[in-house]
């Protein structure tokens, strides 16, 4: 039997929300490895996706296809999307390539949270 | 060694300083002396001169400076004898020569070079470091001139450089071949000979020859001419020939003024040759050549019978020995020099030769041959064109022919060719002067290599109304603030328009109209191909409508005929158009300049001739990253620098950065790159930020769709058709998320385009700093 993929993406769940952590440089490689992380989160019945951006300086064009990939698959699943912690380079961009319209940003993660998750529920669990 | 020995004159017949022109040339073959190893039979270096250059004065002259160097490299020079002689006689002049200089060198007594001396004498004279091998070589000759084969003794003549032993100073032979032809009869294939001796004997050599008849000898003698180094030897140019004519002009103490010297210089076509031998006859006769008539009257007296004609007819009777089909000949190249067909060429079959100078099909053949090797005719196998030749030749033949077929009187003859002369010198002068002017024209174009200019340079009633009457250098300034430019095509063969269109010589000189084939855009497609029809107009008042519609018609019609596909065409009126020719222009979509504008394009393409050399400009930074690794973020990151240094917004920042990353990644994904490397370069201007980012390897397909068109202006606007609407034109569907790298790049930032490589691809963009 194979070895499982590692993701090698920080992530935690509360309740229903899987909060997923992007790398300093999202591209296509560790745009990748959001979407494995988030497909893994929907799949083990998550209903909301949380990818918190606090970490990440750059954002280039080949994830945001993979970030809007992502997107699709929540909402055939009828799950939500918030992006947190977003820079402002990264929101311009997101804007030009019509992101923005498909997710809810939110301020910073708990901000995010809060959004969609009582806050006595929370329950952190690291990847 | 000191500084008189060192400028010693051994075999130069002109002082060293008084040598014009071929500075490049001469240093190229001592340099070749000197560097070429020993046993390396790609040692050679073949000078292939056209018929005029003059060679033999560059060897002496590069002996001169072998010698007086007095090092361990002995130079020899050799000239084929010019008069008649055979294979044999020729050979052992060599072996001669060779010993010779070889020892006049070691004892260096630059006197013995020219003393004339037996095999005998020359034992006596040499060295005692030499005298072991060339009395060998002497007892060696002399039993094999007693032997009955002729080529044997040819061959051992010839090899003697490679008889000097390899502990002695090694011979450096050059060789003039230009009479080489001279001995194409020979039972012994001599040509050959001489070719295998020098390259066999493993030493470095020059062998200088007519350009059309090395190649062949090389061939004959199986040997690979194409491995050697090569000079290639044409008439002196202008410049040069003007100072070789002031410089013998002073040494022959003869008068010349500025007209007559530019007069000489287009009559005597930069021959080095016609050039000395005219003002050597002006000295003998005490002529002063101060003006044209002084200037003509001699140079007919030289082509009727003088060093000009002996030259000719020395030429001549190398073609043909027999004085009967000299005179077949002359009568013949006459006729044709002075055909008046209507396509201007000279050109009959061989059939016709053949039928005209009634000998053996070989015969007409070896003829023909000597002919074109001396490019007096093009003989292609089939047909002959007798056009070739300098003009002094023409008026040779056709004296020659007047005076021997005609049986004019010479009086008449002389009289004739001096009026037709002197006729000729004033326009001459007057077309050398306007051809100076066009050939700036085809030079221009040349010069467009995908510079961008304002496009008010071709338009003159834009430029007229903001610039008429205004102070040279306040128009050169407000034209380098012009933000509205235009890309240049990159041009690669620019003609004369008469080459399409032979009519338009009556309405043109060969120059004022050229026609110029380019490629516009990024790659070399049919989309991008584009003929630009361009015509100096003579005007002296502002073109009227008539006389631009008039060319238009013109130029349109020969593009119709000749299937231009795209067009662009370029008139140029000295003083501009007037107001409905300018309607006319631009409803034709036909650019149109003054000669002012026409010069402030010159000036402004002259400065950016040399991209290359922007390379050590202070504001401009290179860096090269290998693909992948991320090392986007590097170039990201130098880029941030870059801006934050030169007062760029943050928001700003950000645009290039992503922009940067984004040309990155499509130099990485797209263009299969041999040595997988982004090459960057970011220079930093006044008002803004130019980031070029190229890489080899193949044109994406994302580019060749568009045929390399994109050239995004800011504002959201691209000329290739693209509008910045983001949403629409990014779109969201699945199928359409790739590719987005350089749409995002044509929004974030200014100018966007693809620059001419001849591989791979080269990304420009251009952010303006907005403060």
């Amino acid at each position: 039997m194979s070895e499982p993929l590692t993701s090698n993406v920080r992530s935690h769940i509360v309740g229903t929300t899987a909060v997923v952590y992007a790398s300093d440089y999202l591209n296509k490689l560790t745009g990748e490895r959001i979407e494995r992380e988030c497909k893994k989160q929907l799949d083990s019945g998550c209903r909301t996706l949380v990818i918190d951006f606090s970490d990440t300086g750059i954002v280039n064009s080949i994830a945001v296809s993979i970030l809007l990939g992502i997107i699709d698959i929540a909402e055939k699943r009828e799950a939500r999307v918030v992006f947190s912690d977003v820079n402002d380079q990264t929101i311009q961009l997101f804007e030009m390539l019509g992101v923005i319209k498909h997710v809810v940003l939110a301020k910073d993660e708990q901000e995010a949270l809060n959004l969609f998750t009582p806050p006595t529920q929370t329950q952190a669990m690291s990847h | 060694m000191n500084a008189t020995e060192e400028m010693r004159q051994v075999l130069g017949r002109v002082k060293r300083e008084e040598f014009a022109g071929r500075a490049a040339e001469l240093q190229r073959i001592v340099s070749h002396a000197a560097s070429s190893k020993l046993g390396d039979r790609d040692g050679g270096l073949l000078i292939l001169l056209a018929p005029l250059a003059g060679v033999s004065e560059l060897l002496r002259q590069a002996y001169d400076q072998i010698y007086n160097r007095q090092g361990d490299i002995v130079p020899v020079y050799f000239a084929l004898p010019q008069t008649e002689t055979t294979a044999v006689s020729a050979a052992i002049e060599f072996l001669n020569t060779f010993l010779l200089q070889y020892i006049a060198c070691r004892r260096n007594e630059p006197s013995l070079a020219h003393a004339s001396l037996t095999l005998n004498d020359l034992v006596k004279l040499a060295p005692v470091a030499d005298v072991d091998w060339v009395e060998e070589l002497v007892t060696n000759y002399n039993q094999q001139r007693f032997g009955d084969d002729d080529r044997a003794l040819v061959r051992f003549c010839l090899s003697a450089p490679s008889r000097v032993p390899s502990h002695c100073a090694r011979p450096f032979v050059m060789f003039d071949a230009v009479q080489l032809s001279g001995y194409d009869d020979e039972s012994v294939p001599f040509a050959t000979e001489i070719v295998r001796a020098l390259v066999f004997s493993d030493l470095p050599f020059v062998f200088a020859g007519l350009r059309r008849e090395v190649a062949d000898t090389f061939d004959r003698a199986g040997l690979n001419a194409r491995s050697l180094e090569v000079i290639q030897l044409n008439p002196l140019d202008e410049e040069d020939a003007g100072t070789l004519i002031r410089s013998a002009a002073r040494r022959l103490a003869v008068s010349v003024n500025d007209e007559t010297r530019d007069l000489l210089v287009q009559q005597l076509e930069g021959s080095p040759l016609f050039i000395t031998a005219l003002l050597q006859s002006a000295r003998a006769k005490h002529v002063s050549l101060d003006s044209y008539l002084a200037c003509e009257r001699l140079y007919v007296e030289e082509v009727m019978g003088g060093q000009l004609s002996r030259y000719f007819a020395a030429t001549l009777e190398r073609v043909t020995a027999d004085p009967e089909t000299r005179r077949a000949l002359v009568r013949l190249l006459s006729e044709s020099a002075t055909s008046k067909s209507s396509s201007g060429m000279k050109t009959a079959s061989f059939e016709t030769w053949f039928r005209r100078l009634e000998l053996e099909a070989v015969e007409v053949e070896k003829i023909l041959h000597r002919l074109h090797i001396q490019e007096l005719v093009n003989w292609d196998g089939d047909t002959v064109n007798a056009n070739g030749g300098p003009e002094a030749w023409k008026d040779y033949l056709r004296s020659r022919f007047r005076l021997d077929a005609l049986r004019e009187p010479r009086a008449l003859v002389f009289a004739d060719l001096m009026a037709a002369a002197l006729k000729r010198a004033p326009e001459r002068v007057a077309r050398h002067y306007r051809q100076g002017a066009h050939l700036l024209l085809r030079e221009l174009i040349s010069r467009f290599n995908s510079q961008r200019v304002p496009s008010r340079l071709f338009n003159y009633s834009d430029f007229a109304g903001l610039y008429k009457g205004a102070d040279p250098a306040e128009v050169a300034a407000q034209l380098d603030a012009d933000t509205k430019l235009i890309k240049l095509p990159q041009v690669f063969h620019t003609t004369s328009g008469v080459s399409f269109n032979p009519e338009l010589r009556q309405f043109a000189d060969e120059d004022s109209c050229v026609v110029a084939h380019a490629f516009e855009g990024a790659t070399y497609s049919d989309a991008n191909e584009i003929v630009w029809l361009v015509a100096k107009i003579e005007s002296k008042l502002e073109a009227s409508a008539q006389l631009t519609e008039q060319w238009l018609d013109r130029l349109e019609a020969m593009a119709r005929r000749r299937a231009f596909v795209r067009t662009q065409i370029w008139l140029i009126a000295n003083e501009g158009f007037d107001s409905e020719a300018g309607s006319l222009l631009r409803k034709r979509g036909a650019y149109g300049s003054s000669q002012q504008q026409f010069q402030l394009l010159s000036a402004r393409l002259s400065e950016g001739e040399d991209p290359a050399s922007h390379s050590g400009d202070p504001a401009e930074f290179v860096l090269v990253l290998p693909m992948g690794s991320d090392s986007e973020l590097l170039a990201a990151n130098t880029v941030e620098q870059l801006a934050r240094r030169a007062q760029f917004s943050p928001e700003a920042i950000n645009q290039i950065k992503t922009a940067i990353v984004e040309a990155c990644i499509n130099a990485s994904e797209h263009s299969l790159s041999p040595d997988r490397k982004i090459y960057q370069r970011f220079r930093v201007e006044d008002d803004k930020l130019v980031i070029t980012i190229a890489s080899r390897g193949i044109v994406p397909a994302n580019i060749e769709s568009r045929n390399g068109a994109i050239s995004h202006t800011g504002s959201g606007e691209t000329t290739d058709g693209l509008v910045g609407d983001v949403s629409d034109e990014f779109g969201n569907a699945a199928e359409q998320r790739r590719g987005w790298g350089l749409k995002l790049i044509q929004t974030l930032m200014d100018e966007v385009e693809f620059e001419r490589v001849d591989e791979g691809t080269s990304l420009r963009m251009v952010k303006y700093l907005r403060k």
